[in-house]
């Protein structure tokens, strides 16, 4: 099947992330195959943001959950740190060889609530990893460094450390996952939805946090969300999905102030507060999203594209570059300066 | 799917309710006074039965201690049976062989049968189909017929009693324990650990378990009940242990239709004795139960 | 529009529904809970009135009390008239042909309005039937205008089709259908939209725009979302912990909002058009739990222009020009607002606690190239 294409990846200079034609298809009954994912690839830098847009279905949770193999994809490549001696081919890793590579990557998800054992205590929840792999370190060494970082996700140890997720709001529960992720100092920290379920008045609070732990403990992070604004905050680099695909790549401000995929201008001009850079009658498309189980021939948009023509239907658009860092898999995508093909 | 309600409109949570919506108040959580008075004759009966050998009390199997068949009085306060023993350290001592027989064929069935619901539920895959053939087969096969082949084989001591009841309560306990445990093992902190790099075995028993266990716990007590009244059966079909004697083997023995006619408390005691307990080990479980139950809710959701 | 809260006016001539000092309260164990404080508004037909709070706001617990769906062991005071008649006497006397039919409502999850065995058909006729008194054919006929009403393609074959057939968004449109279905005066939509994708939210606002503008229908739009009532509501109410906190007219909320809480949320949302790397500006704290009672100002601990009679006094609701109330001892952009803050900065805290320094804090290095932008 062809891809969306791998022209948007970039060389060697310090690559901490390469994922390559992934893969991710669930049966579904008897003869139905779900495609959640269908290859997509992609690269991050050391240091970089990687914002990951679009609605349900879209596959970018799928796409998170097969970077740190649970479930591993279906097929592709995920590799870690290419290039270097500490290069590691993740789809190529099983058992006990993946499982000593699993503190490089960490993960941190919507619901804060379930995302804590509610019947152990915050100081073994963030410690956990810690004692795991706790060569060389004894009980008050961990101890130590538990405390020291929740206080840098802004919980007080000596209130907290003996109490239960269930004592906790949604923010602080978001912040004991971060704790959490970070105490095994990884290289990469992936954010599904990770501000969806808070309340407004504790979003910027956690987003704030994220860029602090990023700069602190010199993460790369992936951050997955379906809000527009709060990805392009956070963000250097955003890549637009649709069913399964990757429509659009490039860096925040360039791909917001100059939508090129005609999804994309959707999603901008569908926002409560449509993005200025799009007109607010480009949101009129049909509302029905096609089966993942059986999606459109070629460019999977077509059947709500305002564009679409048969070139569509047979050919699967590959993405091009349009700009330095800007790249769209469109046969018709908006050019700067005009509002359609 | 975007916006998990756990903070925006199910945030406007209204006060915890268990009672349902025509309640005058939302109902407190808590272990009621119904709990308490449960669990103190529980361990009343417990106590006694533990303490029994020390016990001022009569020889129970001592015959003609008091006239026969006589009814309770100031010297036995439960009366004597037909050959004159006296009910009230009988009724004492059989608590020792109800208790001890129902209490670790319990555990052992909670202990075995949630180990493998765990591990069924955790691993699924062939794991959960070989361990899932078994239960079936332990549950379709028949009780009794089972403990008569176990008594063939392996006579009636009080172990082997013990371990063919655990076997009948391994299998539901099992199947309660799986379902728990595929519940929990989708939820993200169980993901979360994996990431961490933990071991499979770690996951079950770190993760998994405590949240097992702990609702499960609260079954252990409703449990008891149900062990306590099948030995109780068995007992009084003369399936259970032969050295010694339960408040089965008791009602057994005051079961004639002559001594019930002439003499019914020789029956009376033991299957007050037992009633009670029951009774308060259903009251004292229910109760737990709701109380885990609500908890669970409690912890941030609907 | 509002009524005027000095005099204490009861209602004003022309309003379809006042509400004068709406009070809900749950009895638990630790006594009593109130979720809802001396709301008031009034809406006039074919308005909307868009109410923004997070949780704990009460906002939900208010279109509850209004539709008479709170449990038994809730207190309610205050009085609500729909078009004269009063609303809590209605519930007290059991009236049925009410709730439904003149007021409706519409939730958040689809799935739960939506019975998952039986026909979206029936659901939808079995409202015309009870209220309205229609025959079943008759109602199932009606039933598929609706459907096309609220833009649903195929309406007859949906007639027959079950929920799990269909998406979030259609069976939210179903949903709407429903509560369309008696012509309602007033329909009250809480969070109809959070749940759904965003080019889906953007579809079924309009519906619900259109829907009222064709049928004069007035609504009550529930969201923590400010950017949704922005285009889409005539007036705002802001709700913090069951007490309103200001109440305007959208375009006066957005462009002149004197409550330091509307304010702050303002700033910290990011906005589409903001650059990346913006460094947003938190409130920090969170919204009180539905069980804390507090003295003085719910949102004190988290403001900053408290002073110190915030702490112990509940200031009411004032009036800042028409239709403009807002409860506050300083507000934004007055005198005694604009003092209280500069003073609270420069002493690095306010009345309640708080560090001021968190907002303006040391900026990491990397992002220096980015202050220029902050908003």
């Amino acid at each position: 099947m062809a891809g969306s294409g791998t022209a948007h990846l970039r060389g060697h200079d310090d690559i901490v992330l390469r994922v390559e034609n992934l893969v991710m298809e669930f049966p579904v009954g008897r003869h139905q195959v779900v495609h959640a994912v269908s290859d997509v690839s992609f690269d991050i830098r050391r240091g970089e943001t990687l914002g990951i847009v679009g609605e349900s279905g879209c596959g970018k949770s799928t796409t998170a959950r097969a970077i740190v193999q649970l479930p591993p994809p279906t097929s592709g490549r995920v590799v870690l740190d290419p290039g270097t001696d500490q290069e590691a081919e993740l789809t190529a890793l099983e058992g006990e060889d993946l499982r000593q590579v699993r503190p490089r990557l960490q993960m941190i998800f919507q619901d804060p609530i379930s995302s804590l054992n509610p019947r152990r205590q915050v100081r073994d929840v963030v410690g956990e990893g810690l004692h795991i792999w706790s060569e060389g370190l004894d009980d008050e060494q961990i101890r130590a460094r538990v405390d020291e970082v929740l206080e840098a996700v802004g919980i007080d140890p000596t209130v907290a450390a003996n109490r239960r997720p269930h004592e906790f709001s949604g923010g602080q529960c978001q912040r004991i996952s971060i704790a959490r992720a970070v105490v095994l100092e990884p290289e990469i920290l992936i954010c599904d939805e990770p501000v969806s379920a808070l309340d407004v008045s504790v979003q910027a609070q956690i987003l704030n946090l994220l860029e602090e732990m990023k700069h602190r403990y010199g993460l790369t992070l992936v951050f997955i969300g379906h809000d527009l604004s709060v990805v392009r905050n956070i963000s250097d680099r955003v890549i637009v999905m649709y069913l399964g695909k990757v429509c659009e790549v490039g860096g925040a401000d360039a791909l917001y102030s100059a939508p090129a995929h005609p999804y994309t201008r959707v999603l901008l001009a569908s926002a409560p507060e449509p993005a200025s850079t799009v007109d607010e009658s480009e949101a009129a498309i049909g509302d029905e999203i096609p089966s993942p189980m059986d999606p459109p021939s070629g460019c999977r948009f077509r059947t709500r594209c305002p564009r679409a023509d048969d070139r569509c239907a047979t050919e699967e658009p590959v993405l091009k570059a349009l700009d330095d860092d800007h790249f769209v898999a469109c046969h018709y995508p908006s050019v700067a300066g005009t509002s359609g093909a | 799917m975007p916006a998990d309600t756990s903070e925006h409109t199910d945030g406007e949570k209204l006060p915890e309710v268990v009672a349902g919506p025509d309640a005058d108040r939302a109902a407190p959580r808590r272990l009621g006074i119904t709990f308490w008075v449960a669990i103190g004759w529980v361990a009343l009966v417990t106590g006694a039965a533990i303490a029994a050998p020390l016990l001022p009390i009569a020889d129970p199997d001592e015959i003609g201690i008091g006239p026969r068949a006589s009814g309770p009085n100031w010297d036995q306060w439960f009366g004597t049976d037909t050959v004159g023993r006296d009910m009230f350290s009988r009724t004492i001592w059989g608590a020792r062989v109800s208790l001890m027989v129902g209490f670790f064929s319990i555990v052992a069935g909670f202990l075995v049968g949630g180990m493998m619901g765990v591990v069924s539920g955790y691993r699924r895959g062939w794991t959960d189909l070989v361990l899932g053939f078994v239960t079936y087969i332990m549950l379709s096969f028949p009780t009794l017929v089972l403990f008569l082949l176990v008594i063939l084989l392996f006579g009636q001591g009080l172990w082997t009693v013990t371990a063919a009841l655990s076997i009948v309560v391994i299998p539901s306990v099992s199947r309660l324990a799986r379902a728990i445990t595929i519940a929990f093992a989708e939820r993200e902190f169980v993901a979360a650990a994996r990431l961490l790099g933990a071991t499979n075995r770690r996951v079950m028993v770190r993760e998994i378990l405590p949240n097992v266990l702990i609702p499960m716990s609260a079954l252990l007590l409703l449990g008891l009940g149900l062990t306590i009244v099948a030995e109780g059966g068995l007992a009084f079909l003369g399936l259970s242990v032969a050295d010694g004697f339960s408040w089965g083997k008791m009602i057994q023995l005051g079961a004639g239709l002559r001594t019930l006619q002439t003499a019914p408390w020789v029956a009376f005691f033991p299957i007050g004795a037992m009633f009670l307990t029951v009774l308060s080990l259903n009251l004292a479980g229910d109760q737990l139960r709701q109380y885990f139950d609500v908890r669970e809710l409690g912890i941030g959701g609907r | 529009m509002s009524a005027n809260w000095e005099s204490g006016v009861a209602e004003v001539a022309g309003a379809l529904l006042t509400v004068q000092d709406l009070s809900v309260g749950f009895l638990t164990e630790q006594g009593l809970v109130r979720a809802v404080e001396g709301v008031s508004f009034d809406l006039e037909p074919g308005q909307t009135l868009g109410v923004v709070g997070e949780s704990g706001s009460g906002k939900s617990v208010t279109a509850k009390a209004l539709m008479n769906l709170l449990p038994s062991y809730a207190q309610v005071g205050g009085t609500v008239s729909f078009d004269g008649r009063d609303v809590f006497a209605m519930a007290a006397s059991r009236e049925k042909h009410f709730w439904g039919v003149e007021m409706t409502m519409v939730f958040q999850d689809p799935m739960t309005s939506l019975n998952p065995v039986k026909k979206i058909g029936e659901q939808i006729a079995e409202s015309l039937r009870v209220h309205l008194g229609r025959s079943r054919r008759d109602a199932l006929v009606e039933a598929g205008d609706l459907l096309e009403q609220v833009g649903i393609p195929e309406p007859g074959k949906r007639l027959s089709q079950y929920p799990h057939e269909l998406s979030g968004g259609l069976r939210q449109r179903v949903v709407i259908a429903m509560a369309l279905a008696c012509g309602p005066r007033l329909l009250i939509a809480d969070e109809p939209t959070t749940a759904l994708d965003v080019t889906v939210q953007k579809h079924i606002l309009d519906l619900l725009d259109y829907l009222r503008r064709t049928r004069n229908m007035a609504m009550i739009l529930i969201t923590h979302d400010l950017g949704v009532v922005k285009g889409r509501a005539d007036e705002v109410m802001v709700m913090y912990a069951g007490h309103t906190m200001e109440e305007a007219p959208t375009t006066t909320l957005f462009d002149e909002m004197r409550h330091p809480y509307t304010e702050a949320l303002l700033e910290t949302i990011p906005r589409i058009d903001t650059p990346s790397h913006t460094r947003l500006v938190p409130i920090p704290g969170r919204p009180p739990e539905v069980i804390e009672v507090l003295d003085g100002c719910p949102f004190a601990p988290r403001c900053r222009y408290s002073i110190a009679r915030c702490l112990t006094d509940r200031p009411g609701l004032t009036s800042h020009g028409a239709g403009h109330l807002c409860a506050c001892h300083a507000p934004v952009g007055t005198p005694s607002g604009t003092e209280a803050r500069a003073a609270n900065e420069s002493a690095g805290t306010t009345a309640a606690g708080l560090d001021m320094e968190q907002f303006t804090r040391h900026v990491p290095v990397a992002d220096l190239g980015q202050l220029g932008a902050e908003g």
